[in-house]
């Protein structure tokens, strides 16, 4: 797999609210702007979910969303909880199975993460932890280093073309 | 777009002229002034074939259709072209000569090393023409009124004097212009206008060949006659007359191209050593070969374009392109920021724009934004070399230009042919998931499109481009002001001329208008979907309002904050806000709003953010600055930061310590308040806390008392506080002047701390208890800041599990693992009532069961008691069942039975009857017993629930029948013989013939089955006597009186009846015939104590009947006894009564040695033929020789009936007898002593054969012989 520049991933939870934002290897002042991809993404997401609906289609994949300065994925796992990523832009070919590999690769850490038993400590009353909203809010919180250190791993591996074999 | 001369952007199309539809003023004048009807139809068509050319084309940069339309310039009929060669200077004579335009002309503006100029394309669209089309009138003589076409006119010959010479000047001046645009090769048409009544005239093809032939005018599509016709019309001429000169442009235009491309071949031939004929005084240097090529290769590819031939057109400007960067690529060729530099770049940039729009013409998206992107980076490339890299705004402004321009095409496109591709993931086909099919398929881009795609070359739509270009402005104002910061730093006296031109640009309304027209675009390409939040065109909006807050439009700036704050506060992301808020809280102070930044900081302090991370103080210093510098705009309101929307500044969070309580009983609370841990509240003045509880519990009130400094120093380690404010009463009052309970404690939160004020709620009515709000107030000065906070709202989510503190020192927690615990429900007492059901299971059916309810109030509350009983009902076939209870009956439900009022420790008891009949089996019953307290409360309202109970009690009542019955049904053959035919007595209406039917005995068997036994009363046998069956006796009739009264358990009870039975004559083997009685039993149940129940009667139905069929019997009649040496008789009755045969019928009496009779009778014989239903009788007299049980003679009967068929069938087919001969059949012999069938035996004796056989067709008949 040729190397793909990550810039930078972000988590939301099927009511929007952000989950978690990491970016890799931006200056600091950028980090902010991938607050706002991931945030208008959400809209090319929506339409996406809709014309997947219509078409009665499962993939969890949605495409190439938008393209500024960078190009911006995403995926939404079956309990909506939707994956942004950020590509560099380089002229050449993307294609669709390596940027599937990552989208799979996140959700794997993702769904490891959520699966932190300690989490349900302070989540109070729902006993469904994976569909909890609240509690997948908190796992994004910087109390929790293994799913950030997951992501991070993708990013680094990404980034150094080394292949991502889906776990899936 | 307006960036660039628009003769280098715009869709080139070939030119047309046209002159001769000028209008005098005058006329127009009159023409608006008069009425349609009179106006002159010549001026009416000329303005009309104006309108109608001109609208054929308008110039635009997008438009791909190939339809053949000219862009039509009107001109002056005298109109002339520009000079095609210049004269030669005076000073070289024998130079060659050149196009004004030429870079060799010295009078030229690209002299001497110019490219290509706007003005060599205006040339071509607005100085030369491909086509000149001529309007003229006509002459028309006048025409004589009345005029005979038979009589000589004397004044013809004069008028075709006069149109002779008329149209000899005509030809004269078409061959005027003729002959300049045959020096440039254009097509010469002319149109003469006449009216409708010339075009009839015979002269006309004579005058108007002269014309052609005078003015020289081409034999094909040059010379059209017009008349006044209709605006249709017009149109379809104007289409008509593009479509016949539109061959001839393109000709012009291909002659053009060939005339290019030959000295562009002769150009490369002598490229090497081409030495321009210049002379050195000028001091600058003449084109290079690059240039020539990229000079020519720009004006085939514009030829190209003229001529429609997109393919042929964007090859030429590509070559062009490519020789242009080459151009670039050395700045010994092209020096950089020259007049030459600054022209090739535009032309660079247009050139670009033409090849992208040439792709998507073609919908070649990606090629076009490659195209594009490509073009940006080789610029942008260069730009570095030239000292414009991308630190300077020159490099910014160049960027937002070419994504300007992009956009701006896109947009143009869009709103015709343009269509934006959708880049949704394709499925790979299954085909290609095979490597070699994959390699086999000459579509191998396709294959390699459907895996992926390449980001940089997905087109979007123009919002994009015009959001990017928005970018690029920002840009080139920040390095502009940052220039400006090193000019002014360095003291640059003399500005560079281009940052001269910069100071001019406002480029904040530049960013603005390039924000709003992508913000409108974005709009417009949003999903209509109903979830749609518009969260790009929020993030756009959220740059509009950067943007005019950077121009000092700080209200515009806040408009739009306050509704991009909305969304990004529902959707918790704050990072966002961060930067909003800061920037929106600097509109806010900017106009002096002080209460909007009072609340912005509120809000930024409760979402905790801070755009100092090196100063947590900085906004809360800000806050108490703005409240002690400044004054409220009404002095003495109260301002209400409602911070609903955002987080809260503490964390709030109301628990319960249970989640019921009884009413009276205290329910402890604690109420805690959290401050943030990162961002210092402390110093903020708070004054007071009020708690707001639900219903009518008082407000508490919390004023703040400052703690003395010592206290003040240890409370300040201290993480959690406590504050005690006792219980509260419902409905209580207070001591104090608003009727609040106003507790002390310190209102100050430090980093991170807790206060937690704990107290218990009491109410004596049941009602849900809990805190309603909380309002914070803070005073300083002549503010008053009420800060509202809900009871339960946290700002993360790791504070979320509900915690009861337990010790202070250290601080404790329980976490409290419960649903609701923000909130209590105070109850009433359940009542205590005991309800008893009782009954002797099971119930019998036919009767009605007693069941008793005893219930018992065992509570100290007075109760009103209401019984409720549901009878379910039944899946059981033929049950019946219901309720009875104190006089109401139902089958399903009673409701609303009274007890009464019962005082505590009373008790009643209630008997409810459950009456069941036809079918046993289960009965299930509801009984609810409610109960309601009689005392009322005083606080009681309407809407406070009454204290009420229930207590349910389900009952399943097995239901079974007392005394089951079971049948035994024999039915013996009639023994009387029969009536003769003639017999007048049969005839009489009630004659009753059981013949054929015999008689029945039925013996029924009642057996008790009710453990408790019954009393019976009566058992009654009631004659139903029918048309088919009666009773004739039966033994009840005999003996009564004499019956066991109480029946136990097993005890059983049989009664024998006889029905003589008289089947009707369509009677058939599978009828039955009812039942002719019913035993009645009536009983009562034996209680337990000896005493009996209510009388209960059932119903047993005797069973149906039916009687066996026979055919051919013979009955032997055999006394029981006989005394010795007595003769006796014995009678044997053959009875055919098959339906339909005769019988033949043979007796055989065979006497053996042994036998202990003497018989005197027929020994053997045939007895007549028996004729169905017909019966005949033998006796034989017997004297018995031998005492005791002793056999009678055998006797056989045969039907030979078969044996006779079958002879009589031998005789007529002519005596063969090849079968063997058919036996006889024995006939059965009853002894009708013994003769009794059951239903059972008489169906299954019909196969029965063998010695069981043999017995029954002979008969064995015994007699006891006495002596």
């Amino acid at each position: 797999m040729a190397p793909l520049r990550l810039n930078a991933v972000a988590f939301v939870s099927s009511q929007n609210h952000p989950i978690l934002i990491r970016t890799f290897n931006q200056p600091k002042q950028d980090e902010l702007k991938y607050h706002y991809i991931a945030h208008t993404s959400l809209d090319v997401i929506d339409e996406r979910i809709t014309a997947a609906t219509a078409t009665k289609s499962t993939d969890c994949y949605l495409g190439l969303l938008y393209v500024e300065d960078v190009a911006v994925y995403g995926y939404m796992t079956p309990l909506k909880v939707k994956i942004i990523l950020a590509l560099e832009l380089s002229d050449a070919l993307v294609r669709d199975a390596d940027i599937v590999a990552i989208f799979k690769a996140l959700h794997t850490a993702y769904r490891r993460s959520i699966a932190n038993p300690f989490l349900k400590l302070n989540s109070p009353g729902s006993e469904n932890i994976v569909t909890d909203h609240s509690t997948i809010i908190y796992a994004g919180t910087p109390k929790w280093k293994a799913f950030r250190r997951r992501v991070d791993e993708i990013g680094k591996a990404v980034s150094t073309g080394v292949p991502i074999v889906s776990s899936a | 777009m307006n960036s660039y001369p628009v003769e280098l952007l715009a869709q080139l199309a070939p030119v047309m002229f046209v002159a001769g539809l000028d209008i005098p003023l005058d006329a127009q004048e009159a023409l608006q002034s008069t009425p349609p009807k009179y106006q002159d139809p010549f001026i009416v068509l000329a303005l009309r074939l104006r309108e109608a050319l001109v609208s054929q084309r308008k110039p635009a940069m997008w438009q791909p259709e190939k339809s053949k339309t000219f862009q039509v310039a009107l001109v002056d009929p005298e109109v002339r072209f520009p000079p095609r060669k210049m004269p030669p200077p005076e000073d070289q004579p024998f130079a060659q000569t050149h196009s004004p335009l030429s870079p060799l002309t010295p009078s030229s503006p690209l002299y001497p090393d110019g490219l290509i100029a706007p003005i060599w394309i205006r040339k071509h669209t607005s100085l030369v023409p491909s086509v000149f089309v001529l309007f003229k009138r006509i002459y028309e003589s006048p025409q004589p009124a009345n005029r005979n076409p038979l009589d000589h006119d004397p004044e013809a010959k004069e008028r075709e004097a006069e149109e002779r010479k008329r149209d000899a000047e005509l030809s004269a001046e078409i061959a005027l212009r003729k002959k300049s645009t045959n020096e440039r090769n254009i097509k010469l048409t002319v149109v003469l206008m006449a009216s409708r009544r010339m075009l009839d005239d015979p002269t006309l093809d004579g005058r108007l060949t002269y014309i052609r032939r005078q003015s020289g005018l081409d034999p094909r599509a040059a010379l059209f006659v017009l008349s006044p016709v209709s605006p249709s019309e017009i149109g379809d001429f104007v289409k008509s007359l593009q479509e016949a000169l539109y061959d001839p442009a393109v000709e012009y235009y291909t002659n053009h191209s060939k005339r290019v491309r030959r000295k562009r071949n002769k150009h490369a031939q002598a490229s090497s050593g081409y030495q321009l004929p210049l002379s050195p005084s000028y001091g600058s240097r003449p084109l290079r070969p690059e240039g020539w090529t990229v000079r020519y290769e720009y004006k085939m590819a514009c030829f190209a374009e003229f001529r429609g031939e997109d393919e042929i057109a964007l090859k030429h400007y590509q070559d062009s392109y490519n020789a242009l960067h080459i151009m670039f690529g050395s700045t010994a060729i092209l020096p950089p920021r020259t007049k030459r530099w600054a022209e090739a770049k535009v032309l660079a940039d247009c050139i670009n724009v033409k090849i992208c729009k040439l792709y998507l013409y073609n919908n070649e998206h990606s090629l076009a934004l490659a195209h594009h992107n490509s073009h940006m980076r080789k610029i942008s490339d260069l730009s570095r070399g030239w000292g414009i890299g991308e630190e300077t705004f020159e490099y910014w402004a160049w960027l937002a230009r070419q994504n300007r321009v992009f956009a701006e095409l896109l947009e143009q496109g869009t709103r015709t042919t343009l269509k934006i591709p959708t880049h949704l993931p394709v499925k790979p086909p299954p085909a290609t998931a095979d490597p070699r099919i994959a390699q086999a398929n000459p579509l191998e881009s396709d294959s390699l499109k459907s895996l992926g795609l390449n980001p940089s070359q997905a087109l979007q739509h123009p919002g994009f481009y015009y959001y990017m270009a928005a970018r690029c402005t920002e840009n080139r104002r920040d390095r502009f002001l940052h220039a400006g910061d090193n000019e002014v730093a360095m003291h640059a006296a003399a500005a560079s001329p281009g940052f001269a031109n910069e100071k001019k640009v406002d480029h904040l309304s530049i960013v603005l208008e390039l924000y709003t027209r992508a913000y409108e675009l974005f709009k417009k390409y949003a999903p209509r979907i109903p979830q749609n939040q518009g969260r790009q065109t929020l993030w756009i909006a959220y740059r509009i309002a950067q943007t005019y807050y950077q121009s000092g439009k700080f209200e515009m700036a806040v408009r739009f904050f306050e509704r991009i704050a909305k969304t990004y506060r529902r959707e918790k992301w704050e990072a966002m806000l961060q930067p909003l808020l800061t920037t929106w809280f600097a509109c806010a102070r900017q106009l002096g709003n002080m209460e909007m930044c009072v609340q912005l900081l509120l809000e930024m302090l409760g979402h905790g953010l801070n755009p100092d991370s090196d100063d947590p103080d900085a906004i809360q210093e800000d806050l108490i600055a703005v409240l002690k510098t400044s004054m409220p705009s009404t002095p003495d309101g109260v301002l209400v930061a409602d911070l609903s929307e955002s987080d809260p500044l503490l964390d709030t969070s109301v628990v319960f310590w249970k989640s019921e309580v009884t009413v009276g009983e205290p329910a402890a609370f604690q109420l805690s308040l959290a401050a943030s841990s990162t961002l210092p509240i402390s110093s903020l003045p708070f004054t007071s806390l009020s708690i707001h509880f639900l219903g009518e519990f008082p407000t508490v009130i919390i004023r703040h008392k400052a703690l003395p400094t010592n206290e003040q120093e240890k409370e300040d380690l201290s993480l959690v506080k406590r504050v005690d404010i006792g219980s509260l009463q419902w409905g209580a009052t207070v001591l104090s002047d608003d009727g609040s309970l106003v507790v002390e404690a310190d209102l100050r939160w430090g980093l991170g701390s807790t206060m937690v004020i704990c107290g218990t709620l009491t109410s004596d009515i049941p009602v849900s208890m809990s805190v309603e709000k909380l309002v914070l107030t803070m005073k300083e000065g002549s503010w008053s800041v009420e800060l509202p906070i809900l009871p339960n709202s946290r700002r993360s989510i790791a504070s979320q599990v509900p915690r009861w503190l337990s010790s202070l020192s250290p601080p404790r927690f329980i976490p409290i693992q419960r649903e609701h615990t923000s909130s209590v429900t105070v109850q009433y007492r359940p009542h205590r009532i005991y309800v008893a059901v009782s009954n002797d299971a099971p119930a019998y059916l036919g009767e009605e069961f007693p069941i008793i309810i005893d219930i018992i109030n065992g509570d100290d509350r007075e109760l009103d008691i209401v019984i409720d009983v549901l009878l379910h009902p039944t899946e059981i076939e033929e049950a019946v069942s219901y309720i009875t209870f104190d006089s109401e009956q139902s089958a399903a439900l009673i409701k609303g039975i009274s007890c009464g009022t019962l005082s505590p420790g009373g008790k009643v008891s209630k008997t409810l009857n459950l009456g069941t009949s036809g079918a046993p089996g289960d009965r299930m019953l509801d009984i609810s017993v409610q109960s309601r307290s009689t005392s009322i409360s005083a606080k009681l309202s309407e809407s406070t629930p009454a204290d009420t109970g229930e207590t349910l009690r389900t009952l399943v009542v097995s239901v079974i029948d007392p005394i089951n019955v079971a049948y035994d049904v024999v039915y013996k053959r009639s023994s009387k013989p029969q009536r003769s035919i003639a017999d007048l007595e049969t005839y009489e209406g009630d004659y009753w013939d059981d013949g054929d039917g015999g008689v029945a005995h039925v013996v029924s068997k009642f057996s008790c089955a009710a453990p408790s036994g019954v009393h019976v009363e009566s058992v009654k046998l009631t004659r139903e006597d029918n048309s088919q069956a009666k009773i004739t006796s039966c033994l009840l009739d005999s003996d009564t009186g004499d019956l066991i009264e109480d029946w136990l358990c097993g005890d059983e009870f049989c009664d024998r009846c006889q029905i003589s039975i008289a089947p009707d004559d369509d009677y058939s083997k599978e009828d039955f015939i009812a039942g002719p009685g019913t035993y009645e039993i009536t009983w009562k149940r034996i209680l337990p104590e000896g005493a009996y129940g209510t009388s209960a009667t059932s119903y047993y139905r005797l069973p149906s009947l039916q009687p066996p069929p026979e055919s051919l019997i013979a009955l032997m009649d055999v006394p029981t006894t006989a005394t010795m040496h007595q003769p006796f008789g014995i009678q044997l009755t053959v009875r055919n009564r098959h339906p339909s045969r005769s019988a033949y019928v043979v007796v055989q009496l065979e006497p053996e040695a042994t036998d202990a009779f003497v018989v005197a009778g027929l020994r053997n014989g045939r007895l007549p033929i028996l004729l169905p239903g017909c019966e005949e009788v033998i006796r034989w007299n017997l004297i018995p020789v031998e005492c005791g049980f002793v056999k009678i003679p055998k006797i056989k009967v045969m039907n030979r009936r078969k044996v006779i068929d079958q002879q009589a069938h031998a005789r007529v087919t002519g005596g063969i007898t090849g079968e063997d001969p058919a036996p006889e059949e024995p006939v059965e012999i009853v002894d009708i002593r013994w003769d009794d069938r059951s239903v059972v035996a008489a169906s299954s004796d019909a196969g029965t054969t063998g010695s069981g056989a043999v017995n029954r067709y002979i008969c064995e008949a015994v007699v006891l012989v006495l002596p």
